[in-house]
């Protein structure tokens, strides 16, 4: 049983290196990705990404302009698809997470074609297709490009990216300060908490102020 | 809740596994084309094959990506940049310490990737459903303010001043197209990351290069057709008449 498992895995294990399966491994992360915005949309989680990434994507279901989401994260796909062939290592976050996962259902609302985004099997389908699309696109550069040809200008964006992370958590603090005295000391003191450990404090910031707001707010 | 779980299982699996076989083949790039970033191939280098040392890192994630999905629904990037690829590893190192023949085989990568995406995202989505209705209202009475303000104007701010000190020519590709976004669409935002792709690929490459050009060409395109169906250009006339 040892030598026929290993062997069947050696192969896979070939497989899995070659040139053309890696628009099968695209094709399955996108599918995966957009279907779990699907189930954001649908259920109110499950989305792939960063609270203020998501955020223009809720921004977006609640004011009718996707414009921020879409031309955001839109961006990003584009930038990670050229990058990603002249690398070697196609960013995942910038073309899948952000591009496909909210990029992409940003466009395709903005449009008003909520086709793709109805039922859980059509989001699966239609980001699968995406992820093929996707993957073609970057082994056909690959191929065609000649090497030494770069396109800047995504660190500059990663790292403004990661800075409005940033901004976050102070926003939720003075937020959550003006919506209710609860929420805003439970906020104050999760963020300080979260600091304290060296964790991310927009999530601290978040939960304090849901704890002191679920034991205090009648 | 049903529902929930069984869809999260499947996104988990399919997802994990093939972000895992991705992330496995980022060992072989730039000859194999890969998917994942460098910062999960610089940590999972970072943490030299010990299956504990895996394992901790994925579940520091674990928590941060747990608060996040509890608050917004988010569930983060962390999930499939590190979590998933980590506790992979660390799963696989556990039974063989060899790092070719676990962390580096994309075949192992993908059944671990799978099982461990399957779990983790549906722990995760029903841990954000099962909180109660009152949580989640405070949860957006305090984040929609919130991110509003990031949308508009934090983010614009932040994006326009780094374009603004990676050069001249990003900074005025972006100046003036991040202000044309804002007049067009309502939000600076889009034009200014054109900008930055655009004055940084020109400032690499020369506008003689065909990138370059067809990015410019795709951008003014895109641009003028959304002026027009947003009904821009009528406010001139209504301005004349």
């Amino acid at each position: 049983m040892e030598k026929e498992n290993l062997s069947f895995m050696d192969k896979l294990n070939e497989l899995l290196m070659k040139d053309w399966t890696f628009i099968l491994l695209v094709m399955g992360a996108a599918a995966s990705i957009f279907a779990g915005t699907y189930l954001y949309i649908s259920h109110g989680t499950g989305a792939f990404n960063e609270v203020s990434i998501v955020a223009m994507l809720q921004g977006g279901m609640e004011t009718g302009d996707y414009s921020a989401a879409a031309g955001f994260a839109a961006g990003f796909l584009i930038a990670r698809i050229l990058e990603g062939p002249l690398v070697g290592l196609l960013d995942i976050g910038g073309s899948l997470m952000t591009g496909v996962g909210i990029g992409i259902p940003g466009l395709l609302l903005s449009m008003g074609w909520d086709f793709p985004l109805s039922n859980f099997f059509v989001a699966l389908l239609f980001g699968a297709i995406v992820g093929v699309v996707i993957g073609g696109v970057i082994i056909a550069i690959r191929k065609l490009v000649p090497s030494g040809v770069a396109v800047g200008g995504t660190g500059i964006m990663m790292g403004a990216g990661n800075a409005s992370g940033r901004y976050l958590a102070p926003m939720i603090v003075i937020c959550a300060a003006s919506y209710n005295v609860y929420a805003g000391i439970g906020a104050i003191i999760g963020s300080a908490i979260f600091y304290k450990w060296g964790k991310e404090m927009t999530g601290g910031a978040i939960l304090g102020a849901m704890i002191m707001g679920a034991i205090f707010i009648p | 809740m049903i529902e929930v779980l069984i869809y999260s299982l499947i996104i988990g699996a399919v997802g994990g596994g093939c972000l895992a076989a991705g992330a496995a083949r980022m060992f072989r790039a730039p000859e194999v084309q890969a998917m994942g970033s460098f910062r999960t191939l610089g940590e999972l280098n970072a943490c030299g094959g010990d299956p504990i040392s895996h394992f901790s890192f994925g579940l520091g994630f674990l928590f941060s990506s747990a608060a996040s999905a509890v608050a917004a629904g988010a569930l983060t990037q962390d999930v499939f940049h590190r979590i998933v690829p980590n506790w992979a590893a660390s799963i696989l190192l556990f039974g063989n310490k060899n790092v070719e023949e676990t962390l580096q085989n994309p075949a192992k990568m993908l059944f671990a990737g799978a099982g461990v995406g399957a779990v983790v995202v549906a722990f995760l989505n029903t841990l954000s459903a099962v909180i109660p209705e009152k949580l989640s209202t405070i949860a957006s009475e305090v984040l929609v303010p919130a991110t509003t303000y990031l949308i508009n104007p934090v983010m614009p701010a932040i994006f326009w001043l780094a374009a603004i000190d990676g050069g001249k020519m990003c900074g005025m590709w972006a100046t003036v197209l991040g202000g044309v976004s804002a007049l067009v669409t309502g939000n600076a935002l889009p034009g200014l990351v054109l900008g930055i792709l655009v004055g940084k690929s020109a400032e690499e490459n020369g506008y003689k290069s065909n990138v370059v050009r067809i990015l410019i060409a795709v951008v003014v395109i895109m641009f003028v057709a959304i002026a027009y169906f947003r009904g821009f250009f009528d406010q001139f006339f209504v301005a004349a008449a």
